[in-house]
């Protein structure tokens, strides 16, 4: 009898995984094991306990039990989301033809990848509950306790993780087929995360947990989770605090409750691949013929400020292949409704501009990071295009830079000039004076993101190389203006305006030198 | 004649230890007006040498001129006289068939009067005039290899290098392209250097061939002095015997396990 296809893509995909560990490939799955037992039942526990007293822990492992219903939810939710979004970020037509000329059902690819890659999976929950479980020792929970919670993190997360795939794929069907669903469903990809961030913000700063305290409020909430299968596997947890060291107290809840979470994986697996025999298709683009419209007032204005001639062109090239990629309009979408969010949960009620301008701080570096920060990521051929003409790299450093301030600086000014008029002290004239310094800070974070991006050239078509790249830059730029902003306002103690001065001159400082070694460096790549 | 092209021990090795040597003291000259076909396996610094001439990448020894410019000290006007169609090249998707000649075109500085008229010649020469306002992104292969032609074009260089001119394009337009080639070097007095795996191609346009194994050119001259040299009939037995053949093997072997032909 032959091997069923899914298998072979699973042992396929799982080679592939550990194809750099190939001489211990026969031993790992009982070395992982053995480590991961270790790890749970040993030195999670001894690494809490390093950093937390008895007392505290005793605490802390109170709230846990508290936090499991709303954290599984949570994670759950997170873990649909996420194949979601790579998958939408990654979306390329034409990768499976390996599969499309071979005999074998598109399910069979969904599945077979989805079972490659679960040892792996289950590694990283299992790491992750490990300390969760640390954190529930004070109550004194036996091993066959913890083993369970650890079984239950791994189902309930791995469910979470296939139905994700499952819509991915279902996703990726519907919008692979053109290439305008394609910039659509990469544009998708980021702003389907602002829900979650926005829940996450709700708890940290708008008061969520407080509320979900009120008997009124949880009761409601409370009901409609207890309906996720989230919570089943929250509920068994709960029951084991209530009863620790005695799992036949809880005996019939946890059979239950825990044999319906594995029932509920099985039929999420079995429904999932059902699915996907119905919709998912892994065929190659369709024929696509977008058509550009000739330059309107925009286009012309943006030629004119790049002076017209051949840098005007050249300009207006680099603009039109920006803003035609939608995925470059939803990190704008994406960083204005985070800016949004904050302002509504941490910003409110603020008397004086230094909330605006703290949040300014965080967020306006994001911002150019996440406009100007993946200049290489259409290969290096894109580059060798720069590098074949005459000044080719400078110009296009130029238009990258002059494109990255015409982008950020509008949104700088709105953002800055609507934050400030919401603070009741904030007179006309400061209102003026620190837009005018934000905008100067934000063209400077440009500099330096752009000089980052040069530095660091993403020439992967990786959703998650890219992601990781920009994140890495938007981290250093960052901490590079709020380093600047605590030195000046805590070390140096020099006040707002003063402060606003020193960054821009920092800033400044940096992005020239980061753009002048970004430079040299994509001019010498070869 | 002028030479155009010139070369002396011009290398680029690759790997810590220069290893892996892409081209190794190569000596070449290709002269105006001439039309010059670089032939080589796969991976034997075709590609390389290509971008060695146009200031792509940096030599690691030796140098070389193009049109009298130093590749290493006139990177500029060496780029200026240059027109490259490369064998992977980059293309910006979201833009259409005239707004991206319009781009390669400001690259090279063309005037803007200029430009625009000679956008809708080559959008007309290559057949693509009337879908010169739709997305690349649409394009099949074939058109945009004939976008990039016309690209290489865009600034009138005198000299052309033209990677795999015709590898994309069904006969029709890799007729139509021969032909342009052959106009470009006899009436407009165009030196045109052609890498091509596609022997027919290099045999019908080019007035001498150089063969290159593992970065060294190993053949250097008019294609029935190479026949000659070689004392084989065809250009493909000179190639092959020129570049190593292919050893004998039994082809159908693999069919004789049981049950595989059923």
């Amino acid at each position: 009898m032959p091997i069923p296809k899914w298998l072979v893509v699973a042992r396929n995909e799982y080679r592939v995984r550990i194809n750099n560990i190939r001489k211990i490939r026969p031993y790992f799955p009982y070395l992982v094991t053995g480590l991961l037992v270790v790890y749970v039942v040993f030195i999670a526990p001894a690494t809490v306990s390093l950093f937390i007293d008895d007392l505290l822990a005793f605490f802390l492992s109170r709230i846990a039990v508290a936090m499991v219903p709303i954290l599984m939810v949570m994670i759950f939710f997170y873990l649909i989301m996420l194949p979601i979004t790579y998958t939408l970020q990654g979306m390329q037509a034409g990768q499976v033809e390996i599969f499309l000329a071979a005999p074998i059902k598109p399910s069979d690819v969904l599945l077979g990848e989805f079972l490659g890659v679960i040892p792996f999976y289950a590694i990283a929950i299992t790491v992750i509950s490990g300390f969760f479980t640390a954190a529930l020792n004070p109550l004194g929970l036996d091993v066959l306790q913890i083993a369970i919670i650890v079984i239950i993190f791994v189902v309930t997360f791995l469910s979470a993780l296939w139905i994700g795939t499952v819509i991915a794929a279902l996703v990726r069907t519907k919008f692979a087929k053109s290439a305008r669903g394609r910039d659509i469903g990469k544009a998708l990809s980021l702003v389907l995360a602002l829900p979650m961030i926005a829940v996450m913000y709700a708890i940290v700063g708008g008061g969520l947990l407080k509320a979900l305290d009120n008997p009124g409020t949880s009761g409601v909430v409370r009901a409609i989770l207890s309906l996720l299968p989230s919570s089943w596997g929250a509920e068994v947890i709960v029951g084991f605090a209530s009863n620790p060291g005695n799992i036949g107290a809880v005996g019939f809840e946890t059979l239950t409750r825990f044999g319906g979470l594995v029932v509920f994986f099985v039929a999420v697996l079995w429904l999932g691949t059902k699915a996907a025999n119905r919709a998912y298709s892994v065929e190659p683009t369709t024929f696509t013929a977008s058509r550009a419209k000739s330059d309107g007032f925009f286009y012309r204005t943006v030629r004119y400020l790049g002076g017209g001639g051949s840098f005007g062109t050249l300009l207006v090239s680099v603009f039109k292949d920006y803003g035609r990629r939608l995925e470059n309009l939803s990190r704008i979408a994406y960083v204005l409704g985070i800016i949004v969010m904050v302002n509504i949960f941490f910003v409110q009620g603020f008397t004086d501009p230094e909330g605006p301008l703290i949040v300014a701080q965080l967020l306006f570096p994001f911002l150019a990071v996440f406009i100007v920060g993946q200049v290489t990521v259409h290969g290096k051929e894109g580059l060798f295009i720069y590098k074949k003409t005459p000044y080719g790299v400078r110009r296009f450093v130029k238009a990258k830079l002059v494109q990255g301030w015409l982008v950020v600086v509008p949104v700088a000014v709105v953002i800055t000039a609507v934050s400030l008029i919401l603070v009741p002290q904030a007179s006309l004239g400061s209102l003026l004076a620190y837009t005018v310094l934000i905008v100067l800070l934000v063209a400077a974070n440009v500099a330096l993101a752009l000089g980052l991006a040069l530095l660091n050239p993403q020439f992967s078509e990786n959703a998650r190389a890219q992601m990781a790249g920009l994140m890495i830059n938007a981290n250093i730029a960052v901490f590079a203006s709020i380093g600047v902003f605590i030195g000046s306002m805590v070390v140096l103690d020099l006040g707002i305006p003063n402060t606003l001065l020193l960054q821009n001159a920092v800033i400044w400082l940096l992005g020239v030198t980061f753009l002048y070694f970004g430079n040299r460096r994509l001019s010498r790549i070869e | 004649m002028k030479p155009v092209i010139h070369t002396h021990r011009l290398s680029k090795h690759y790997g810590t230890g220069g290893e892996i040597k892409a081209v190794d003291e190569l000596d070449l000259e290709v002269y105006e007006g001439e039309t010059f076909g670089l032939l080589g396996p796969n991976g034997a610094g075709k590609t390389t040498t290509v971008r060695l001439l146009n200031c792509i990448i940096k030599p690691t020894g030796g140098t070389a001129t193009v049109n009298g410019y130093d590749i290493l000290k006139e990177e500029t006007e060496v780029k200026r006289v240059t027109g490259l169609l490369a064998e992977s090249p980059g293309l910006y998707e979201k833009l259409s068939a005239y707004e991206f000649l319009e781009f390669m075109g400001a690259l090279y500085d063309v005037p803007r009067d200029v430009l625009v008229e000679r956008i809708d010649d080559l959008l007309k020469l290559f057949g693509l005039y009337d879908r010169r306002d739709y997305l690349l992104e649409g394009y099949s292969r074939g058109m945009k290899q004939r976008i990039l032609i016309a690209s290489a074009l865009i600034h009138d260089p005198p000299l052309l290098f033209l990677d795999e001119p015709t590898s994309m394009l069904d006969p029709r337009a890799a007729l139509m392209v021969k032909d342009l080639i052959k106009k470009l070097a006899e009436s407009a007095g165009k030196t045109i250097f052609i890498c091509s795996h596609i022997l027919p191609v290099v045999e019908e346009l080019c007035d001498r061939i150089g063969i290159i194994n593992q970065g060294k050119l190993i053949a250097l001259g008019t294609v029935d002095e190479i026949i000659a040299q070689t004392k084989t009939k065809t250009l493909e037995a000179a190639f092959i015997a020129i570049t190593g053949g292919v050893e004998e093997k039994e082809f159908l072997a693999w069919r004789e396990q049981k049950g595989a032909n059923s």
